[in-house]
């Protein structure tokens, strides 16, 4: 429909409260933060301009790097398994055995769980006291190499990363599910009576006709896992030795328990263009012609 | 992509396609043990949080794998007089219904817009009400606690929904515009001819048949301020006021080493979610496949 002078004032009045909504509250705290990211606090009430200084001195921090680093890893060791179990369920649940609905709605469930109740669970899992890890290694025969792994710096983030691919994995296992639903079904047939089947029809059907799914899946994952938060505060505070701080935290511990907001704002603004990057490079990246 | 055919239509095609790929009776049982592997990876830590939530201390510490000894639901009420869950329940439900109204008035309105009408600057207005869809919240959430403070809202349930209200716009136009322009342009094009106002026709023709588009964003909102850690915690600090999962933090805190108190009270945290998904299953799932895959 057209817009016209008679209805012009009801359209702008439609539009208006959500957009100033949307603007006051997301869109200026984020142009906010790029112009506080030039500025300094000296005490919590006066602040002044310093240009790029903030930046240096986050560039400069062997802190910054670490929690850089730590995303990274985060970002691809949960974007690999999540992506590669994902797949894999979303796939068996898509050939609906009988009872396929009771796995797909079981595999779902610790998405919906509050992350604090997830820290929660996993923090005790390992926990040497109580813990599931321990008897089970016991079990297997491996007691002697059980270090509790949120204590240890090499083992915590990897715990971390455990612990995020069971919260949040069954969001993928319904991505992909829902992507080989929307794959042709005539292809897939013939391709079966010509005797397509296992990984071959895996590898030379349904890769390529889910390609678009699986571009959106790992985009979606490691833009998840860039804003990874609220886990590792609850498990480890980004402890042992900073080993899970990941960009978050590291922008939490130093805005709000530190108080230097313009490192936190210079940490957000990484952040933002972290997850602009991702987005438009992935695509880029990942743009292929399906292959039929 | 041709052939591509959406909606429940493939359905039936897609059974007698995996009915054709598993010949064998060995393949079968190989997907059934995958399949339940995981779900029991998914099912018992659950389970074990349950077991736990009714043991005594000496009982989980002998044996933390096992059913309780003595079933004591006694911990239940513990932690549910030990602490304010009630209270953090209840600001919970508060903060969420309101986001729901703020967000569908603020959406709804929108959506009709972009979707039914055309004018100059369309693409680029929805371009940037969704633009917001890949912006973490972390990269504005120094500027908002701020903001918060200079308005002096801490403590203040109203302005926490009024936040993830806005910060649910962007999905919840993505998902709500899309919905809207399914419905068949012959409707209005009656609707007008009967000289139906566009207020009239967004009210009585097109709310309505957006019913399940509203469910939809609402459901998802549910899910996300239900959950929400990190501005709740920054704008909230009065025991009172807290919302579920900083309550839960606190709980944590304080209960550090009554384990099985503890257990009983995060199961209480929990089965609120968990029944909320078994009830909205379907609405949840296609809310989250809806948001997340681009036209």
């Amino acid at each position: 429909m057209r817009i016209t002078k008679s209805n012009r004032g009801v359209i702008l009045l439609f539009l208006v409260p959500g957009f100033a909504l949307y603007l006051y509250l997301v869109l200026y705290p984020i142009v906010q933060s790029a112009v506080l990211s030039l500025y300094r606090w000296d005490t919590l009430a006066s602040k002044r301009f310093i240009g790029f200084g903030n930046y240096v001195s986050v560039f400069n921090s062997s802190l910054f790097w670490k929690s850089m680093t730590n995303s990274i890893i985060f970002m691809l060791a949960t974007t690999l398994l999540q992506v590669v179990i994902g797949f894999f369920l979303g796939y068996l649940v898509y050939l609906q055995l009988k009872g396929y609905r009771f796995y797909k709605t079981m595999l779902f469930i610790p998405t919906v769980l509050p992350s604090v109740a997830v820290g929660f669970i996993w923090n005790y899992i390992y926990s040497p006291s109580m813990g599931l890890l321990k008897p089970l290694m016991t079990a297997l025969g491996l007691k002697a190499s059980y270090i509790p792994p949120l204590s240890d710096p090499t083992l915590a983030l990897l715990a971390i990363i455990i612990a995020q691919t069971w919260n949040s994995c069954g969001i993928q296992v319904i991505l992909f599910n829902s992507g080989f639903m929307n794959m042709p079904g005539e292809v897939i047939e013939s391709a079966t009576l010509d005797g397509a089947s296992g990984f071959g029809m895996i590898r030379h059907m349904i890769i390529p006709l889910s390609w678009d799914i699986i571009k959106m899946v790992i985009i979606l994952q490691l833009i998840g896992a860039l804003r990874a938060f609220d886990l590792v505060y609850v498990m480890t505070g980004g402890g042992p030795n900073h080993a899970t701080e990941l960009l978050p935290m590291h922008l939490f511990v130093n805005a709000f328990e530190n108080f230097n907001l313009g490192y936190g704002n210079v940490v957000a603004m990484v952040i933002f263009v972290l997850a602009m990057l991702i987005t438009i490079f992935m695509r880029k990246l990942m743009e292929r012609d399906s292959l039929y | 992509m041709a052939g591509r055919k959406k909606g429940p239509d493939t359905m039936p095609k897609a059974e007698t396609n995996a009915q054709l790929m598993i010949g064998k009776k060995r393949t079968k049982v190989m997907i059934y043990i995958s399949l339940t592997f995981f779900a029991l990876l998914v099912f018992l830590p659950l389970l074990w949080l349950f077991f736990s939530s009714l043991k005594s201390q000496a009982d989980l510490t002998m044996n933390t794998w096992g059913p309780p000894k003595d079933w004591l639901w006694n911990n239940y009420i513990k932690a549910w007089k030990g602490s304010k869950i009630d209270r953090y329940l209840l600001n919970s439900m508060y903060v969420t219904a309101l986001t729901i109204v703020i967000t569908v008035l603020a959406c709804t309105p929108i959506s009709f817009v972009l979707a039914r009408y055309r004018f100059r600057f369309k693409k680029l207005l929805y371009y940037v009400a969704i633009a917001g869809m890949m912006i973490p919240i972390h990269s504005a959430v120094i500027p908002l606690y701020m903001m918060v403070g200079d308005l002096d809202k801490y403590n203040n349930l109203n302005m926490l929904a009024f936040i993830y209200a806005a910060f649910r716009i962007p999905v919840s136009i993505f998902i709500l515009e899309g919905f809207m322009s399914s419905i068949p342009r012959d409707l209005e094009e009656c609707a007008f001819i009967d000289g139906c106002s566009t207020t009239k026709l967004f009210l009585k023709i097109i709310v309505p048949l957006s019913r399940d588009g509203i469910v939809t964003i609402s459901v998802l909102a549910v899910l996300a301020c239900w959950n929400e850690l990190l501005v709740a915690m920054l704008i909230l600090s009065k025991p009172a006021l807290k919302t579920l999962p900083i309550g839960l933090m606190g709980f944590i805190t304080e209960y550090n080493s009554e384990y099985t108190q503890l257990a009983a009270g995060i199961m209480i945290a929990i089965v609120p979610s968990i029944l909320f998904y078994l009830i909205a299953q379907e609405k949840i799932e296609k809310g989250m496949i809806a948001g997340s895959i681009k036209g």
